[in-house]
């Protein structure tokens, strides 16, 4: 399960990557890499997932004196919440910035935005 | 040695002899030089009239201070070598004020008169006077070199600097002369030796033809008198320190005369035969000649 | 003690504070996030000033009230003091010198700075890798929201470019982290010590973490994004992008490398070096100015990553070296960026507009020393003991390839300072205002502040706190006195320190002190003619002479180097003011680097590490078997000095073109520092030999070659200054070829060329000075017929030819006899050759100088000059009666050196008795050769005066020639080409090989940048396509390596 999960961000992470690389157009570029973060927060949560253990939520169920044993690491899932708030404000400045690029060209061609060079 | 007043006087008598010995001899080498050529030359006096002549001339004119001051340079040369000399090994009176000085003062006093001279000339703003120079600088930049490098090897095989010293390891027979024990030095001083006493064919600078008389162009009456009074005197006193160097030294006026003479002779007979080098011809000459029998000089010794 | 998180809760209060006031109150907005930063850097220096004097300990903050690695901690030690005030004092000034954006803009911008600044704050406290990356993705929302601030709308796209590959940073970085945590099982960047790095899987994570904080630090080749920003940015940005960012993520490095161990720091060395030389190669082709700082920018972070890379072989002294070449970088680059922001142009030359505010040149030029790391800077003392530390530990390539990239990194620096000293000042080309000077000066105090606080650390020596180097520097603030006052002022500086010092040295140490101190004063002398302020001469010439008196005060290896960048830079300086020198300065600068770099390497391997070592010390290793390496890497920086042929090119423009009265000081008492370093270096070293080669044989030819090339080359000029600039080259080889005879003579002799040189080219280039003064050229076949005009000029020329070609009866004719005698036991003959061929080739270009200017024919617009200013003459007739003086009475400077040179070789050759001089082989009496050579002048003069002294002098023209009489001086005037026949036969000498030689190698390094810089395309996919490939490159050398 682990490793589905692990495999599967890594291959959104390349293919976020690889459309990144690939697509000139900006809005794409922009989908592409929200497509590997979304991989890079599967391989986030995969890594601190342990099998046959339960949400680190300390309630009845999970006693405070056995949640060593019995949860997962809360870490990892911490780091997720983290990492998707900032991905999305990273996101959300690259469409400002994709605003600002359309309005000042008229195009949302990377290959357009090259004066600044050498 | 140290100096004595009884020095001046015996100093005044070297030169006074050398003074006449050269006008003399030039004019001998002269007269044979233009026998050669099928003409009948001057008369052995013939440096007399015209030193007194020129210093006699009533006209007289000047360019500046440093064209009034170059015969003078050059004049002071030519005593001055004579007297840092010694002339007669052994004389004792003969050796004038060579405590002065050793080889070295020679070796670099002669560019005296050269010097203070072509300043002279300079400031007659007579393009000749200039050409000469340059040329003649030119020249002697290769031509001396030899020159240098053979003093060099006869120093160290010597073991001294001292021209007096120089001459004593020389005597007690013809075979001690530097001539027989060290000729590669000896064949390389003769280079610079023919290329720097103004004759064919290195005899460019003056050159009668195409620029009249060189670097002097411009001078007349007593000044020209001052230089025509060294140019009596300054090859003996070159000659004389070819002599010491290489040839044995003098014991005697008599001996001083006859080798004085004969080395005299050697640049003035292959004047006579052969055509005039341009500069950059003689300095290729010596480059290619003179150099490399320098280099062996002192490569060997 | 307020706790440092404050700088933390201050900065993020106020930018949420700052959103909830009025919008329209801009001023008052902008007052309060001022008094922010500015309350932010108070705490960072308190606890600076407190770290440093011991008053506080390290502080560990553990937020959340648990103990890591359950909670994030903060830690604020010394270092991250030191660059806390760092950050949040360039934010403050970045706020000041973006104040026009910020105001238009209104509070989100001042907001978003404020975010900057505690991001960035936050990198450097926070041990918590997590909360690393958090701030990291803070800096790059900030950062890309600041470089809108521009006006330049290419900064949008530039943007948009750093954002795609903060992004990918980011992947990295998590990816990283996680894995990490995973291998670790914490998130505590101590705790990473603990765990094995052993196993592949950790390596990966270790490896992803790490390159996603190097590529934060904008490595070449992946750094085009980094380089557009610092283009297009607002300029108070690019500073705080350069400086707080850059040296914040270098001590990110630094602080997950610390605890990763040593395997990793090969990666961290070659990655640094690789950006540091390539960055400044491509940098060496940039016109624009921004680009260029940026560029500079990247290869300084490389460097200290390097750096960080030989923490292992540092010890003690890393934070020393790190630390002061970040602060150099820093505060340099900051300080360069708020200036161009004053600059109108964007093209290097547009800084020409500095001139108009001379304070603003000081600032460039501290800012650029600051850089290259020269001295009294902390880059300076950082370069030194990194070099220590390098070769101690065997690492000499990478040593070489740092000082190769500082050299290419000081060319288009000092290149560009060249442009602003020299090239046509646009006007109005300055918008300077009191804020942005109060800005640049702030950043200038603060670099010179911090070059006291490095002199001052532990064993070393301060060189700020020297006499002489504090002369130097109160002349700068002596600046807006009259040029009198101040000449006054420098000489009795210059004497009053003779007259102090002078008791304590041997005889030797003295010449040259004799020579290089009172002589400057003699030289300064002619200095009074200039009028006005004279902006910038004394400055420089003290900081020259601030350099040599500390040469001959140094005692250890140290004190001798850094006397000698000091002495460079100030030449530099001088050189620098030359109306044409702009060329000649800047290859003189680079040359004489090189040679410093040479001696810098030499002194290291001397030493092993040992710090301070003295120079008496050298001796030790003159027996092991890398002292010949020290030999040639010492004699290779010292004849850079003397200007040994092959290293020569520098001098002729140098010496040339510098102004009347500094063309005697480089050329009769700067060229003799080179000297005196190889005394030192022989007397300690001795004969060496290298594959069986004697270096003392080769140093022998090389002196020969100069003597006789430069001789040569002399000739062929005809510009009078540059002829006496090869002449100087020439008379340098015979010395050098003095020294090299290493017999007693030897010495003697290249001690009578360091006074004699001295006297007659100080003398000879103030005599052409003072003509070019009045006929406003320096080509010789200009001139003419001068003498009556310029009598005393004339007069020194003359005794200054004749003393230098050697002819008694004046000095010059000692050295040729203690000449002869030297080589008469020398067992070099060879060499020789050229030293006699040198010789008659002196007399060829000294009689063209004096011909041709003030022989032969009088120029129509000539005829109505004066002589030459009293002040030029006054020490060029001290000269004269020296040199007469000194030409009878040599024994008075020589005897005494000759009894202690005695001492070093334990020979006594010559013997003094009375006035004369004997040794072995010969004899000099100095005073019977004047006396006779004055009686039969005398007497012949008289004979010539009793016939001729009614002569009649004549007017010009008064010649014939080819049967015409001249009427133009121009047609009569024999000195164009002068030594034609020479020429014919001995021009191949002048074939350029060795300026083709070094055109070649610049041209070649030139080439690669130009090349190397196609590939920065502008197009952000391909620099994001860079960063991956550079990462997937790096992973797989690297892990080849580690693995």
């Amino acid at each position: 399960m682990a490793q589905i999960a692990l495999a599967t961000g890594f291959v959104l992470i390349l293919a976020g990557i690889y459309g990144a690389l690939t697509n000139r157009d900006i809005l794409r570029m922009i989908v592409a890499f929200t497509i590997a973060d979304t991989g890079v927060n599967v391989v986030l949560v995969a890594v601190g997932f342990l099998p046959g253990r339960t949400a680190p939520i300390l309630d009845a169920a999970v006693p405070v004196a056995q949640a060593a044993e019995r949860i997962i690491d809360p870490v990892p899932q911490a780091l997720v919440l983290t990492a998707i708030v900032i991905g999305l404000g990273i996101t959300a400045l690259m469409l400002a910035y994709a605003y600002r690029l359309f309005r000042l060209r008229g195009s949302l061609d990377i290959s357009n935005f090259t004066e600044l060079k050498w | 040695m140290t100096f004595e007043w009884i020095q001046i006087p015996y100093a005044l008598l070297t030169l006074f002899i050398i003074l006449n010995y050269g006008l003399l001899m030039t004019a001998v080498v002269r007269k044979l030089a233009a026998r050669v050529g099928g003409r009948p030359g001057i008369p052995v006096y013939q440096n007399y009239i015209d030193l007194v002549k020129n210093f006699a001339l009533r006209s007289k004119i000047s360019h500046g201070v440093m064209y009034y001051l170059g015969p003078v340079f050059r004049l002071t040369g030519g005593i001055g070598l004579i007297l840092f000399v010694p002339t007669i090994y052994g004389s004792s009176w003969a050796q004038n004020f060579a405590f002065a000085g050793d080889l070295v003062l020679a070796l670099y006093f002669v560019f005296f008169g050269t010097l203070g001279m072509a300043l002279g000339a300079g400031e007659s703003g007579h393009p000749h006077s200039a050409i000469g120079v340059s040329r003649g600088l030119s020249q002697v930049t290769m031509a001396e070199l030899p020159l240098a490098l053979a003093v060099y090897a006869i120093a160290v095989q010597y073991q001294t600097l001292s021209i007096t010293e120089i001459v004593a390891a020389q005597q007690g027979g013809l075979f001690n002369w530097t001539l027989f024990t060290n000729p590669l030095a000896v064949v390389a001083a003769m280079f610079a030796f023919v290329g720097t006493m103004m004759r064919s064919p290195f005899d460019v600078v003056l050159a009668p033809q195409e620029i009249p008389i060189g670097p002097p162009t411009e001078y007349h009456s007593a000044y020209l008198a001052l230089m025509q009074t060294n140019r009596a005197i300054f090859p003996i006193a070159k000659t004389i320190i070819y002599m010491n160097l290489f040839f044995g030294g003098a014991t005697s006026w008599a001996e001083f005369a006859i080798k004085a003479f004969l080395l005299y002779m050697i640049p003035a007979v292959i004047g006579v035969v052969h055509p005039r080098f341009r500069v950059e011809q003689s300095i290729r000459f010596f480059l290619k000649w003179g150099l490399p029998v320098g280099v062996l000089a002192i490569l060997t010794v | 003690m307020v706790s440092p998180v404050l700088i933390l809760a201050i900065g993020l209060g106020t930018a949420f504070s700052l959103g909830l006031m009025k919008p329209a109150r801009t001023r008052v907005l902008f007052g309060i996030t001022l008094t922010a930063l500015g309350v932010m850097s108070a705490i960072a220096l308190g606890w600076t000033l407190a770290l440093a004097t011991g008053a506080a300990q390290t502080a560990e903050i553990h937020t959340a009230g648990v103990a890591p690695p359950f909670a994030i901690n903060l830690r604020v030690g010394l270092p991250e003091a030191a660059l806390l005030s760092l950050i949040t004092l360039t934010g403050l000034l970045a706020a000041l010198s973006m104040r026009a954006a910020l105001l238009r803009l209104g509070r989100g911008s001042q907001a978003v700075l404020l975010v900057l600044v505690m991001a960035v704050s936050g990198l450097v406290m926070t041990r918590d890798l997590f909360n690393l990356f958090v701030f990291i993705e803070l800096i790059a929302i900030a950062t890309a929201g600041l470089v809108l601030l521009s006006q330049d709308e290419r900064a949008i796209g530039a943007g948009f470019k750093y954002l795609v590959v903060s992004q990918i940073i980011s992947i990295l970085l998590l990816v990283g982290i996680i894995f990490t945590y995973h291998a670790t099982g914490s998130l505590n960047i101590d705790d990473i010590t603990v765990a094995p790095v052993a196993f592949r899987g950790a390596s990966l994570a270790m490896f992803l973490l790490l390159i996603a904080l190097i590529v934060e630090l904008k490595p070449f080749p992946a750094n085009g994004w980094a380089l557009d920003i610092y283009t297009s940015a607002h300029p108070g940005f690019s500073a705080l992008f350069s400086a707080a960012t850059g040296s914040a993520a270098l001590f990110v490095v630094d602080k997950v490398v610390a605890p990763a161990g040593t395997e990793w720091l090969p990666l961290l060395t070659g990655i640094g070096l690789l950006s540091f030389v390539a960055s400044n190669i491509v940098a060496l082709r940039q016109e624009n100015d921004r680009r260029l700082l940026g560029y500079s920018s990247v290869g300084q972070l490389g460097l200290i990553l390097a750096v960080i890379g030989q923490r292992d072989v540092l010890g003690d002294a890393y934070l020393y070296v790190a630390g002061g070449l970040i602060l150099s970088h820093a505060v340099a680059k900051a300080g360069l960026f708020w200036m161009s922001s004053m600059v109108r142009g964007r093209k290097l030359e547009d800084w020409a507009a500095l001139r108009t505010r001379a304070p603003m040149v000081l600032a460039f030029a501290t800012f650029v020393a600051m850089l290259v790391g020269l001295p009294p800077f902390p880059g300076f003392y950082a370069k030194w003991d990194l070099a220590q530390a390098l070769v101690a530990a065997g690492r000499l390539p990478v040593l070489t390839l740092i000082l190769l990239g500082v050299l290419i990194e000081s060319a288009y620096l000092f290149r560009w300072f060249g442009y602003a000293i020299k090239r046509e000042a646009a006007e109005n080309g300055l918008a300077s205002n009191p804020v942005d000077c109060g800005i640049t000066f702030a950043t200038v105090a603060g670099g010179w502040a911090l070059g006291y606080l490095w002199g001052n650390g532990p064993e070393q020596f301060n060189l700020l706190a020297t006499l002489p180097a504090i002369t130097a520097v109160v002349f700068i603030l002596l600046e807006p006195l009259d040029a009198r006052i101040k000449n006054g002022l420098a000489i009795a500086a210059l004497l009053g320190w003779f007259a102090m010092v002078a008791g304590d040295y041997d005889p030797m140490r003295l010449i040259f002190a004799a020579v290089m101190i009172p002589g400057g004063a003699v030289i300064l002398l002619a200095s009074f003619t200039e009028k006005g302020r004279r902006l910038g001469f004394y400055p420089s010439a003290m900081a020259m002479y601030a350099g040599l008196a500390l040469l001959l005060e140094a005692t250890t290896f140290f004190e001798f180097f850094a006397a000698w960048e000091v002495m460079t830079l100030g030449s530099y300086f001088l050189i620098l003011r030359g109306r044409m020198s702009e060329p000649h300065a800047l290859s003189y600068i680079l040359f004489s680097l090189g040679g410093a770099f040479a001696i810098l390497t030499g002194f290291a391997l001397a030493s092993g590490g040992v710090q301070p070592h003295p120079i008496d010390g050298l001796q030790d290793v003159a027996a092991a078997d890398l002292a010949p390496w020290v030999f040639v890497l010492l004699a290779a920086g010292f004849l850079t000095k003397t200007a040994a042929m092959g290293l020569h090119i520098w001098l002729p423009g140098a010496h040339a073109e510098a102004e009347t009265d500094v063309s005697p000081m480089v050329s009769g008492i700067l060229l003799k520092a080179g000297l005196f370093g190889l005394f030192l270096m022989l007397m300690q070293l001795g004969r060496q030999s290298l594959y069986g080669v004697d270096l003392t044989v080769v140093l022998a030819y090389i002196g020969a070659i100069s003597a006789f090339l430069g001789a040569v080359l002399a000739v062929f000029q005809e510009d009078a200054k540059r002829l006496l600039a090869y002449s100087s080259i020439s008379q340098m080889g015979y010395a050098l070829f003095g020294v090299a005879l290493m017999n007693h003579l030897g010495w003697l002799l290249a001690m009578m060329f360091v006074i004699n040189h001295y006297v007659y080219k100080s003398m000879l280039f103030l005599a052409v000075g003072g003509v070019y003064k009045r006929t406003h050229t320096k080509l010789m076949y200009q001139m003419g017929g001068l003498i009556t005009l310029m009598p005393f000029s004339f007069v020194s020329v003359l005794v200054g030819i004749i003393a230098m070609s050697g002819v008694p009866p004046l000095s010059g004719f000692g050295g040729r006899w203690i000449f002869y005698n030297a080589i008469m036991d020398a067992d070099l003959r060879l060499p020789l050759i050229l030293i006699f061929m040198a010789g008659p080739v002196g007399f060829l270009y000294l009689f063209r100088l004096i011909h041709t200017i003030f022989l032969g024919q009088l120029k129509d617009p000539h005829r109505k000059l004066k002589e030459a200013p009293v002040w030029i003459l006054v020490p060029q007739m001290i000269f004269v009666a020296f040199l007469i003086a000194f030409a009878v009475l040599p024994g008075m400077a020589l005897q005494k050196v000759d009894g202690y040179i005695g001492s070093i070789f334990g020979d006594q050759p010559l013997v003094w008795h009375g006035r004369a001089i004997t040794s072995e082989f010969g004899y000099w009496n100095p005073v019977a050769i004047m006396a006779v050579i004055v009686m039969v002048f005398v007497a012949v003069f008289a004979i010539l005066i009793a016939k001729n002294h009614d002569a009649q002098m004549v007017k010009q023209f008064n010649i014939v020639f080819s049967a015409e009489r001249p009427y133009r001086p121009e047609t009569t005037h024999f000195a164009w080409n002068f030594f034609a026949p020479y020429r014919k036969a001995m021009g191949f000498l002048e074939t350029p090989v060795v300026t083709s030689f070094w055109g070649g190698v610049t041209g070649g390094i030139n080439g690669a940048g130009e090349f190397t810089r196609r590939f920065y395309s502008g197009n952000g996919q391909t620099y994001a396509a860079h960063v991956l490939l550079f990462v997937v490159a790096v992973y797989l050398i690297a892990m080849g390596g580690i693995a």
